[in-house]
């Protein structure tokens, strides 16, 4: 697939859907409810049509090259500036983009004056201060998720945010996927009743590990496993889906209890492979949050259940709970609920009832849904992380903030944080009074 | 089991009920209502009527008026309630309009004698039973539709198993209610797209699943055509009477059983 193909996919995914959001009447209240697309929408694109972002990626390995692969596909970016500090990643990203400068100290690169965006995408510890001093540079940032190692390290970004004008994105792709995105609507406008309870689990059965060419690089390359430069699970995995539970929920939990444990990679990890956690709501909803990594057979998933029916967001599907409206009826609602107007087969000779022993699954999108299975380690595609990339590049040169990115990643950061306190302390954790921001409820 | 489901959709003001097994088939209900607590009224008054009418026109339901009828009215005159009584002669009058093709015997409607004095009926043949088959869903459209209007709802898409259809004002985002009908015998392929607007449509017709089930009263024989009849008119009663009639009246009576009604529509589909 050509690189302008690809780019013609990404404006019939997610755009478009912002796209027909903008002329159906109440369009804009639906944008609305989703703030952080209003600032890429294709009007919008189309204003900056011909200029390029000039990009550079912190962190080469397997997460920054992948994004260097979007990049590469989307025409108002330009990637100019490469960095690690450790020369096989380096040299395989330069392969890649043999005009881009390479950089082994990203200090050094902070100081260039052709560089509008800035994506970063290493080890967790390394969050804070790198996005602390990519925005004190006076660079539009991206940060991979989660927001950082430390509560601290969360809050002194958050506040640099608040004095900043910059541009600050985080990988929270879930924000740009379009199943995840018309799903929430299709919650919040009452389709499985009211939000009783949220599942979320992550399994896979792999070692979490990536192969080392020499002893001493175990703590760079496996900087996942320790917890000098990782908080495990929750960061890495957990961050999404609890990102994903407080925006179907629009809270934020007050609590958190649970456990956590290495069962089976008993090799010298620091972080467990074993979490099973509950998040408590200040209206009594709860979320549970459940990995192993020595077990795939659930795979991976958000269950949010509702006393109507239950949504399925990561395969976008949804099953209601007793009599499921039939077809043509559904098709009527789903028509009124985006405020269009069209015709309907329902007309025929008679119906014979159909009562449904099993649940039958209704979908999100029409056509074909690309389904994360969890396995992969680096990303998968069309899971919204290409859109992401492109409106931040699309900010980098418009300098338009996005609404809620920061505030939904420092919140879910905070929630694993508290996770992993509540498995260390083997207590029940509050969130603290201390690191409250002035966004949702809880 | 009638499985009563209903939601409120708050975006779009709009209150979906559905009864999955009632009068033989499945009822859903569209309609746009301010806020949610009268819309669970109104549905609620829905329901009961709904659950009134099954009790009344069921004949596989011993308790139901029309199984006493069934079981008493071969043997002495059986009084009826005043309403069974309004529905009888409604049923008579329908029955000369159709040049006896309407027929809640299914043989012979002249064998139901009914005492105008005690408001009783009796068969004059012991064989005989009634069935409101196809008149009863209109007939709860009709109610239905005076429960909206009195409770000023003025948009709304009533569904009886799809045969039977009531469109009152128009969808919110259109000038009318659109609906489509679909081949019976070739999945996704349409046949005709009716706008309606206070309309009321019945469709009658054979289709795979279902080959052989409307009965010509004079011969006793089951219409086995690959056919469908669709009526639009403003009264749902009329709109079943007509489809089931029409889907069965040689096509020399058709004029002049047209006669008779106010259709707005008739759609003969030969499949």
């Amino acid at each position: 697939m050509s690189p302008s193909n690809k780019n013609d996919q990404l404006d019939l995914g997610l755009r478009k859907f912002i796209k027909d959001l903008g002329y159906i009447a109440g369009g804009s209240v639906l944008l609305a409810s989703t703030p952080w697309l209003q600032s890429c929408t294709p009007e919008k694109l189309e204003e900056i049509k011909g200029q390029k972002a000039r990009i550079a990626i912190i962190g080469t390995g397997s997460r920054g090259v992948y994004h260097l692969h979007n990049l590469l596909n989307i025409p108002h970016a330009e990637i100019v500036a490469l960095c690690d500090n450790y020369p096989p990643n380096l040299k395989t990203a330069s392969d890649l983009c043999p005009k881009a400068k390479t950089y082994t100290d990203y200090k050094k690169m902070l100081e260039s004056k052709d560089i509008d965006g800035v994506i970063i995408a290493t080890p967790l510890n390394w969050h804070a201060p790198m996005v602390l001093d990519s925005l004190a540079a006076g660079k539009h940032t991206f940060c991979e998720k989660a927001m950082a190692l430390t509560m601290d390290e969360c809050k002194s970004i958050y506040d640099a945010y608040q004095k900043t004008d910059k541009v600050l994105y985080f990988g929270m792709q879930r924000l740009f996927d379009e199943k995840y995105v018309k799903a929430l609507q299709m919650i919040h406008s009452g389709l499985i009743g009211d939000v009783v309870g949220m599942r979320c689990h992550w399994f896979r059965n792999n070692d979490w590990r990536r192969p080392v060419p020499s002893p001493e690089l175990e703590r760079k390359i496996n900087w996942r496993l320790y917890k000098e430069s990782s908080a495990g699970l929750m960061t890495e995995l957990g961050s999404h889906q609890l990102e994903v539970s407080n925006w179907a929920l629009k809270r934020i939990p007050d609590s958190v209890i649970g456990m956590g444990d290495i069962v089976f990679w008993k090799d010298s990890r620091e972080v467990c492979d074993s979490i099973s956690l509950t998040y408590h709501y200040k209206n009594n909803v709860k979320t549970t949050y459940e990995t192993l990594i020595s077990n795939k057979f659930n795979g991976m998933g958000e269950q949010v259940l509702g006393n109507k029916g239950t949504m399925e967001l990561a395969k976008g599907q949804y099953f209601f709970e007793d009599a499921e409206p039939a077809p043509a009826i559904l098709q009527l609602i789903n028509q009124m609920e985006s405020k269009a107007f069209s015709t309907v087969p329902i007309a025929g000779p008679s119906w014979v009832p159909e009562i449904e022993t099993q649940h039958k699954p209704n979908y999100v999108i029409d056509g074909p849904i690309s389904i994360n299975p969890g396995v992969s380690m680096t990303g998968v595609d069309k899971d919204g992380s290409d859109e992401l990339i492109s409106a931040f590049c699309q900010a980098s040169i418009t300098g338009e903030r996005a609404k809620n990115i920061v505030e939904e990643c420092y919140c879910s950061t905070i929630l694993c944080l508290m996770g992993n306190q509540a498995i260390e302390q083997q207590k029940k954790i509050d969130f603290p009074e201390k690191y409250k921001i002035p966004y949702l409820n809880f | 089991m009638n499985h009563p489901y209903f939601n409120y959709y708050e975006s779009s003001s709009l209150f979906h009920g559905s009864l999955l097994s009632i009068m033989g088939t499945r009822f859903d209900i569209l309609f746009v209502i301010e806020n949610k607590a009268t819309g669970e009224v109104i549905w609620d008054k829905i329901q009961s009527e709904l659950i009134r009418l099954d009790k009344l026109f069921n004949r596989f339901d011993p308790e139901s008026e029309v199984s006493q009828i069934n079981s008493e009215a071969c043997l002495s005159p059986f009084i009826v309630s005043s309403e069974m009584w309004d529905i009888l002669l409604s049923c008579k009058k329908y029955h000369q309009q159709t040049n006896g093709l309407f027929d809640i015997t299914l043989q012979d409607f002249n064998k139901v004698l009914l005492n105008h004095k005690e408001k009783s009926i009796i068969f004059s043949d012991k064989n005989l039973y009634i069935d409101f088959g196809g008149y009863a869903k209109g007939y709860a459209i009709n109610k239905i539709k005076d429960i909206l209007v009195k409770n000023n709802v003025q948009n709304s898409f009533i569904n009886f198993g799809n045969s039977s259809i009531f469109a009152l004002g128009k969808h919110p985002y259109g000038d009318c209610w659109s609906i489509g009908i679909e081949n019976p015998y070739q999945k996704g392929k349409m046949l005709g797209e009716y706008k309606l607007k206070n309309d009321a449509v019945s469709t009658s017709g054979n289709m795979p699943s279902n080959p052989k089930h409307i009965v010509d009263p004079f011969t006793g024989i089951y219409n086995e055509e690959k056919k469908m009849v669709s009526i639009i008119t403003k009264d749902s009663v009329d709109a079943e009477v007509l489809s089931t009639s029409l889907m069965i009246a040689q096509i020399e009576k058709k004029e002049e059983i047209l006669h008779h009604f106010n259709t707005s529509e008739i759609f003969v589909y030969n499949l």
